[in-house]
């Protein structure tokens, strides 16, 4: 459209320019932001390469003097990794324009990625000298302060940052602070503020959920899991940790359903494929239980949990020998536990090693305060090998430990515990003198207190396991039970 | 139309896909070299003529050769060249005179072209930015020679340091210079005005004084100055001027000018600034975590779309309603207006190749396309109403249609569990070689056996070291000193199974 052109043309401002070709280069320089928005709408596209396109045009064009593409320059550098070239890049826009702000935030946020998070600090408050109000300011501060551990500060800059502006990222960080700190009550309080404040946030709700669990609350950890789940169906942490909450509930089908789910998504978890061994394990597959146990030990070979599961697993199908070899192997890495020394002393017996199953009930009875199972069944053992006294003192060790957990909590015991427990005490003649009263709730409920005051770990993967764990172990006690005419009974039928 | 054998041609599934899909494909034509963003589309009657034309800004393939395209139907109509990048396009009725055809404004660099019939008529240039009286100072001194290079050096950069108004492009060159050039370049450029002239960032319309349909538009402007200006459309002065926090990149307008109106702006440095008439700033601020990505208006809320492939829903006040993942990144963002069943939703183009149209949080459908679109608009196009235009990133354009038939209800997107409940769990299965060896341990385990050490915790090693004993299957003696594990009874005939070795291998062979 010819017409169009000089049309165009006539109205260019310095019409003489167009006359003298040489004139003109020198004359009319390019407006430096030309093209400032083509390159934040290919950045914000993520169309790194068609931006670095236009910045090294624009660069060239202004000889450098483009700020803004010095800025997405450093900018595209840090997201590329190349952290060094980034910092040099921010200071020099810092140069080009020392009033802003925006720049000395850059600066100071690559000195942080580069580890100097005391430099970062010092050019974080420079920068807050020029804008105050700044929540980003005050929350990249609180977040060096973490890493400097210089906790009080960090606490400071974190809650003057809510103040000035809500955001999840430092109710996180703050909810961090208190974790790091060790203070789980006031990590929750303020969590529960930032769930208040945006209630679709799910990693806040799987958060608030694994504290609650950890805690030991366990209706409002399902309640929070489950609202993190409605958000985001396939949420790992969510799935795993309501997966186990269902697991000790007896709920193994729609564990299972819900694990598959993961298994798509994170095929190689440690934890999932333990969560899935014991759900067959509850539902009496144990042979496909074995497979996702040892599956699970093959990706996290170091992990007690899972070599604890698998010894119990293999006492269950009778094979003794294997199960006493994971069992150690647990022991290995977590020598101060009873139930892995009772278990231990369990296979031993059946093995017929008798000496050394007492001295790992010994261990255990030494090492644990508060399960009466380990009492029972180190008191059935000796009972077996005629060393009624010990067993009683055993015996009396059980009560004490049972009526504590009537008082302390509401417990119910595994009723194959109080059976063979009332079994031992007639035999023991010792009478009906331990009350067992409380409503039948199972002792995986006496393992959770034991076990919450340890690292907690999402994973449960003892929870009803234990239980059936302790049933397997004292009924194997069980049919070593005597009333002094079925012992050389009993003992043909350890040979079987 | 490229599309439409290609569909006739397809097996039964392509069509039964084409049957239950809302859309019509139109056109689709991979090769049409349009290379543009939302911001730069626009469909408006030109003519007069009762058949909608679509305006296209390109801006080339390498942001390069820039043109004005006008499209009608699958077909480009007219196409000239701009002398730069156009940053924004828009329509809007100038004026009551008739014809009552709309004018076409082009935003590029500092000036706004406004074409009427596609004719130019009229451009509009930013007007310049106030300089810096010191500055302005030290170049007259300059022009009469009554200061020397170094002291203009130093003191320019004394200014650059501290002032508020920021230095023109050519002091900033200047200070950029070696000692033996600065001579030349103040002889060359003392002469000069001084100016400093900023560009449009984006562009869009506003109704002046009546809402209806063909009423008289302002245009309002964003500038990289950080400023919001509305122009008057006869006279195309400037009505009002508000500022800003940040540079605008995406703007959005509710009302009319003459009476009252609310402008979203959505700024580079993440935060959306909601402004009202008569507020010389943004009365609220919204702060997204990340960089906003389009910027749409449905009734009252405000559809935000962000880098962190997220789209969230805010009120015109600030407060979050609601927040929507997306499965990719989001490109553009555009609204779908059905007049005639009163549907708002909003459109996004996501990268992995579709287009999801949301009402509020629930998602109404999902259009798959052969590229990432990275520009759309829906509206009349030719006689059709319902249009969907789309530019892809190599440059194609497509245009469906959607079915009269076509109704959008709730839940038309993916609902229920996630289809992976579905797939069984891959447990490994076991050998009847496994089965047969755990019978064998369970038979022969028990006996007069060794009995484990209780060190165990102590010396794993030891395990690895005690030598396979050749025993017979079943009982092994006992050996002295109990210091001997256990599965040492596993040895001999078990071929492979090592039972020192770490408990995973104990069926090694039967996986």
């Amino acid at each position: 459209m010819a017409e169009e052109r000089t049309v165009m043309r006539t109205q260019l401002p310095t019409s003489a320019e167009s006359q003298n070709p040489q004139l003109k280069k020198a004359l009319e320089f390019p407006i430096l932001e030309k093209q400032n928005w083509l390159i934040h709408l290919h950045y914000i596209h993520k169309d790194y390469e068609a931006c670095k396109a236009v910045i090294k045009e624009q660069l060239r064009e202004t000889q450098g003097l483009c700020e803004y593409a010095l800025y997405v320059q450093a900018l595209i550098f840090r997201l590329e990794g190349n952290i060094q070239d980034s910092l040099e890049l921010f200071q020099t826009c810092a140069v080009l324009s020392p009033q802003c702000a925006d720049n000395l935030k850059q600066v100071a946020r690559s000195l942080f990625l580069l580890g100097k998070h005391k430099a970062a600090t010092e050019v974080y408050n420079e920068a807050a000298k020029l804008n105050q109000k700044d929540w980003e300011i005050c929350h990249n501060l609180g977040v060096c302060y973490i890493y400097l551990k210089q906790f009080n500060k960090a606490r400071d800059q974190l809650h003057h940052a809510l103040h000035l502006n809500r955001h999840d990222l430092t109710y996180i960080m703050l909810g961090k602070i208190h974790l790091l700190e060790g203070n789980l009550d006031k990590a929750i309080e303020i969590y529960k503020k930032a769930v208040e404040f945006s209630p679709e946030n799910t990693e806040l709700l799987t958060t608030l959920g694994l504290l609650y669990l950890q805690l030991g609350i366990y209706q409002k950890a399902f309640e929070y899991l489950g609202n993190a789940l409605t958000y985001d169906p396939t949420n790992y942490k969510a799935i795993l940790a309501a997966g186990s909450m269902m697991q000790t509930h007896g709920d193994f089908d729609v564990a299972l359903t819900k694990y598959r789910i993961v298994a798509c998504a994170v095929p190689e978890s440690p934890p999932l494929w333990n969560n899935i061994g014991m759900c067959f394990f509850g539902k009496k597959k144990y042979v496909a239980a074995i497979s996702c146990l040892k599956r699970a030990n093959y990706l996290a070979p170091f992990d007690w949990k899972i070599l604890y599961n698998l010894g119990l697993v293999h006492l269950t199908m009778q094979q003794y020998a294997s199960a006493f070899h994971f069992l150690s192997a647990a022991i290995n890495f977590q020598p101060k536990m009873a139930e892995l020394y009772m278990l231990l002393a369990v296979a031993l017996t059946n093995l017929e090693d008798t000496e050394n199953a007492k001295r790992a009930y010994a261990e255990a009875v030494h090492l644990d305060k508060c399960n009466p199972l380990v009492n029972l069944n180190y008191a059935v053992l000796l009972y077996n090998q005629g060393q009624k006294r010990e067993a009683l003192a055993q015996y009396q060790e059980m009560e004490k430990k049972v009526n504590l957990l009537k008082d302390s909590s509401s417990l119910e015991f595994d009723s194959e515990m109080v059976e063979v427990a009332q079994k031992l005490g007639a035999a023991l003649h010792v009478g009906e003198a331990l009350v067992w009263t409380k409503p039948a709730k199972d002792s995986r409920s006496q393992h959770r207190t034991t076990s919450a005051s340890k690292a907690a770990c999402f994973q449960q993967p003892l929870g009803s396991n234990q239980a059936l764990g302790q049933a397997m172990s004292s009924a194997a006690a069980y049919r070593k039970l005597p009333s002094g005419e079925e012992r050389p009974q009993m003992k043909n039928l350890s040979y079987t | 139309m490229a599309a439409a054998p290609s569909s006739d041609t397809d097996s039964g599934r392509g069509e039964s896909k084409e049957a239950s899909s809302k859309w019509l494909d139109a056109h689709y034509d991979p090769m049409a070299n349009i290379h543009t963003f939302s911001s730069c589309l626009a469909l408006a009657d030109l003519h007069g003529d009762g058949e909608y034309k679509l305006v296209v800004g390109d801006l080339g393939p390498s942001g390069q050769q820039s043109c004005l395209k006008v499209l009608q139907g699958p077909k480009v109509l007219t196409e000239s060249p701009l002398p730069a990048l156009p940053a924004a396009a828009a329509t809007f009725l100038m004026d009551q005179h008739e014809p009552r055809t709309p004018a076409l404004a082009l935003a590029s660099g500092p000036c706004v072209y406004v074409y009427k019939n596609l004719r130019p008529y009229f451009k509009f240039s930013l007007p310049h930015l106030p300089l810096n009286p010191l500055e302005q100072d030290l170049w007259n001194q300059a022009k009469e020679d009554r200061i020397d290079p170094l002291t203009l050096k130093e003191m320019l950069e004394g200014i650059r340091e501290k002032a508020e108004v920021p230095l023109s492009v050519q002091s900033l060159r200047f200070l950029q210079l070696e000692l033996s050039e600065m001579e030349a370049f103040v002889n060359q450029h003392k002469a000069k005005t001084l100016k400093r002239q900023t560009v449009i960032t984006t562009m869009t319309t506003l109704k002046k004084n009546l809402a209806d349909e063909d009423a008289v538009s302002c245009l309002v402007l964003g500038t990289e100055n950080k400023e919001l200006l509305v122009l008057d459309p006869e006279a195309f002065t400037v009505l009002a001027k508000m500022s800003l926090p940040s540079v605008p990149v995406f703007l959005e307008v509710s009302g009319q000018f003459d009476v009252e109106f609310r402008l979203a702006a959505a700024c580079r440095n993440g935060n959306i600034c909601i402004l009202r008439r008569d507020s010389k700033g943004p009365k609220y601020c919204i702060e997204l975590s990340a960089q906003p990505v389009g910027l749409v208006r449905v009734h009252k809320v405000l559809v935000v779309g962000s880098t962190q492939d997220s789209l969230h829903g805010f009120t015109h006040k600030g407060k979050k309603l609601w927040t929507v993942q997306m499965p990719a990144a989001i490109l553009t963002m555009n609204l779908m207006e059905q007049r005639a069943r009163g549907l708002q939703a909003v459109m996004a183009g996501l990268a992995n190749g579709e287009v999801r149209i949301y009402r509020d949080k629930t998602l109404l459908d999902v259009i798959r396309t052969p590229d990432a679109v990275t520009s759309l608009c829906f509206g009349r196009y030719g006689r059709e109403d319902n249009t969907l235009i789309a530019t892809t990133r190599g440059g194609g354009l497509m245009i469906k249609i959607l079915k009269r038939t076509a109704v959008f209800a709730d839940g038309g997107g993916e609902v229920g569990p996630p289809p992976a409940q579905a797939t069984k769990l891959n447990v490994p299965r076991k050998t009847r070689l496994y089965v047969d060896q755990t019978l064998r341990e369970r038979e022969a385990g028990i006996g007069p056996g060794p009995g484990p050490h209780l060190q165990a915790h102590t010396a794993p090693a030891e395990h690895l070291d005690s030598p396979p004993h050749p025993g017979a299957a079943g009982l092994l003696p006992v050996r002295g000193g109990a210091l001997r594990p256990a599965p040492g009874l596993l040895q001999g005939p078990l071929v492979g199974a090592r039972a020192q070795l770490p408990p995973g291998d104990l069926c090694g062979e039967s996986q």
